[in-house]
């Protein structure tokens, strides 16, 4: 028998595309094409700039100015072992750099080689991707390097004349994050029961309810349960309600054809398990009342590991599925006041 | 000052111990300490006019965590529920606004983080600017010391008063049960730590830490029916500054928490005892100033965030701390402080008194 799992691994990853707005749009569609710039707005200019004035709440306008590639450094943090999250992957420095003809200061990477050369004051100047490599995100700027002249740069404070439809109005992101839970007590009782090919639950002594799989509490009477409180439940029992999905292929989704979904009572007791698959029959045959009856993976092929504390009562890769048992259903009536 | 009807009070308050890493669900660690908060008033689960959770899907990566969580209430039958997805020290403030409209009594805020799942020091990468600094993974370690580098350059401080917070908030925290970290610190011993983020050492970040806090609040003449010496609620306000740093005035105040001290009139009277949070060690600095505090304000006597820091619960921490100290150990005017917010972003602040 498998190992059931006490950790598990959780990579949390998402693609998005945001909308920037005309103000937005117009700052990322001049980074791409090498030129940074502020937007003037209450007497000063903010770059990089923002639709609004964090002042006053105003509209920032469209009075756009070049500003950098050249700045100042006033506070700085060294980064001495990045993460994945960081842009460039040798030791560098976070800083606020206030860019030639900006009022207000810009976050970014200061790549400068040592903690040591980092001085507050120091001139730095804006490294840019490849034009073929720029796609009108902040980390077009690859980072800021020390400036080989200190001097203005040219052009800094200058309107910039921006163009009435931005080139770039959305932005690609990505969100990737791992997590690592630790599998509870109650979850770990659920999988050495599937492993051991039986259904368990967690029978409340006050309200007498079983809940299958265990979930560490009666969530009605709000008091903890343990292993004192497993029973064992039948693994047979009665469909009470269904949907059918017609599946929309977005990334992990399996199915392609429309496939049901059941609640199913369990025999003699008043435990749902939920979000149940039928074998076997088509979609559109599933009925409310149906006896059915799991169907178990073989034992040496069983497996937990795909069930964590995200999901009471999935049978992980242990039932493959429920399948019908031939006796005549249950009338369907018996289940209207139910809500599972 | 006689109380009212319309005045409400902290009265119960239960939290979960402060660890490294539990081996419970979120729910799972909600339901014993929600559940005692209320036995320790005398009351019952269906006795509470309103509940309240602060909580984050994004720290135990569970979508949906904060529907599960309503478990622990046992919200059957139906309850009044609602959540914010903020620390608990902002759903306090929910329950007192809703209690404020003077229907129901009693009101149970909580807050949960089950913050080992996740690395926070990465995660909250997430909550920066989404144009501006999370393509660049601005975490919150740089973002923090950034605004420490612009601390020490003002010359209001120096490394070595941060590391004086850490040793005194430490050191409080050995008579606190609930504390994570806690001991004895030698200041010269930690400033010859390696910098993290220049100029933070580890002992100037918070620890992480998975835990639980509930409050029970009580209107009117209530309190006094469940509580010996309730904990009024006197003043509560919260601000909130431009969410990127730079566009702020100047990142070395809080503007936010001063308006806020006024709001809540912190200023108005002594006050005992201030527990402020500051997941920062410097950051507690920047808060006694824009408080306000004098040195007769005792800060920090559970030892504050920099010995335990449930993101999500740190802030409802602090008004229970300070209310314990109204309701359990005499005092007459306390203090909690709430952060939530790259850089001391967003600020709440109450003021909690006992009778005379």
């Amino acid at each position: 028998m498998p190992d059931v799992v006490h950790e598990s691994v959780f990579n949390l990853q998402f693609p998005f595309t945001r909308t920037l707005g005309s103000t937005l749009s117009t700052f990322f569609s001049a980074l791409a094409q090498g030129q940074i710039i502020g937007v003037r707005t209450g007497g000063r200019v903010i770059a990089p700039p923002l639709e609004y004035d964090p002042d006053t709440a105003a509209d920032s306008g469209t009075d756009y100015v070049k500003v950098g590639p050249k700045g100042t450094v006033s506070a700085w943090t060294w980064v001495p072992e990045p993460t994945h999250l960081h842009t460039i992957k040798n030791p560098f420095a976070f800083a606020f750099i206030t860019l030639d003809g900006a009022d207000t200061a810009m976050i970014h990477l200061v790549d400068a080689g040592s903690e040591s050369a980092m001085k507050p004051g120091m001139r730095v100047e804006a490294t840019f991707k490849p034009v073929d490599e720029r796609v009108g995100r902040i980390d077009d700027i690859l980072a800021f390097v020390p400036a080989a002249d200190p001097a203005p740069s040219a052009g800094a404070g200058e309107s910039w004349d921006a163009p009435a439809e931005p080139e770039i109005s959305t932005q690609d992101s990505y969100c990737d994050l791992v997590y690592v839970d630790n599998t509870s007590a109650s979850t770990l009782l659920w999988m050495e029961s599937l492993l051991a090919g039986k259904l368990v639950g967690q029978k409340c002594p006050v309200c007498s309810r079983t809940f299958v799989g265990p979930r560490g509490m009666c969530c009605v009477d709000a008091i903890e349960l343990d292993e004192t409180n497993v029973v064992d439940v039948p693994d047979r029992g009665v469909i009470t309600n269904f949907t059918v999905i017609t599946p929309v292929q977005y990334p992990g989704q399996l199915e392609t054809e429309p496939f049901a979904r059941c609640s199913i009572l369990l025999d003699g007791t008043d435990a749902v398990m939920a979000q149940q698959s039928i074998l076997d029959i088509p979609a559109d045959q599933v009925r409310v009342g149906m006896h059915v009856a799991a169907v178990w993976v073989p034992e040496a092929e069983r497996d937990v590991s795909e069930i964590g504390n995200r999901g009471w009562g999935s049978g992980g890769d242990c039932i493959s599925g429920w399948r019908h048992t031939g006796q005549p259903d249950e009338p369907e009536e018996n289940y209207l006041e139910r809500m599972m | 000052m006689a109380r009212t009807e319309n005045d409400i009070a902290i009265v119960g308050f239960s939290q979960s111990p402060m660890v490294r890493r539990s081996q419970k669900t979120e729910t799972e660690m909600m339901l014993p300490v929600v559940q005692s908060a209320i036995a320790s008033v005398g009351l019952t689960k269906n006795d509470i006019g309103f509940t309240v959770s602060g909580s984050c899907d994004y720290l135990s990566g569970q979508a949906f965590s904060f529907v599960s969580n309503v478990d622990a209430y046992g919200a059957w039958p139906p309850i009044n529920e609602s959540h914010v997805e903020m620390d608990g020290a902002w759903a306090l403030y929910e329950a007192f606004v809703r209690l404020l409209q003077g229907d129901i009594d009693t009101a149970v805020a909580a807050g949960v983080g089950k913050n080992s799942n996740s690395d926070p020091s990465t995660l909250f990468t997430i909550e920066m600017d989404p144009y501006y600094l999370t393509p660049i993974g601005a975490d919150p370690w740089s973002m923090a010391a950034l605004q420490a580098r612009a601390y020490l350059d003002s010359g209001k401080a120096t490394e070595r008063d941060f590391a004086e917070v850490v040793a005194r908030n430490r050191a409080n925290a050995k008579s606190n049960p609930h504390a994570q970290l806690s001991g004895d610190f030698d200041i010269d011993e930690l400033l010859a730590a390696d910098y993290v983020r220049n100029p933070l050492r580890r002992h100037d970040l918070p620890p992480t830490t998975d835990g639980c806090a509930a409050i029970v609040l009580a209107r009117g003449k209530k309190a006094y029916d469940l509580c010996e010496r309730p904990a009024w609620i006197t003043g509560i306000d919260h601000r909130i500054e431009a969410h990127l740093p730079t566009m702020r005035a100047d990142i070395t105040k809080s503007v936010s928490t001063a308006l806020a001290a006024q709001g809540a009139g912190v200023g108005n009277a002594p006050i005992d005892v201030a527990e402020i949070y500051a997941p920062f060690s410097f950051q507690e600095l920047i808060i006694r100033e824009a408080l306000g505090l004098d040195a007769s304000t005792e800060i920090n006597p559970s030892g504050g965030a920099l010995a335990a820091n449930p993101v999500m619960v740190s802030g409802l921490i602090r008004m229970g701390e300070a209310a314990t100290q109204i309701m359990k150990n005499g005092k007459r005017r306390t203090l909690a402080h709430a952060t939530s917010g790259p850089c001391l972003q967003q600020n709440l602040v109450c003021v909690l008194e006992g009778d005379e």
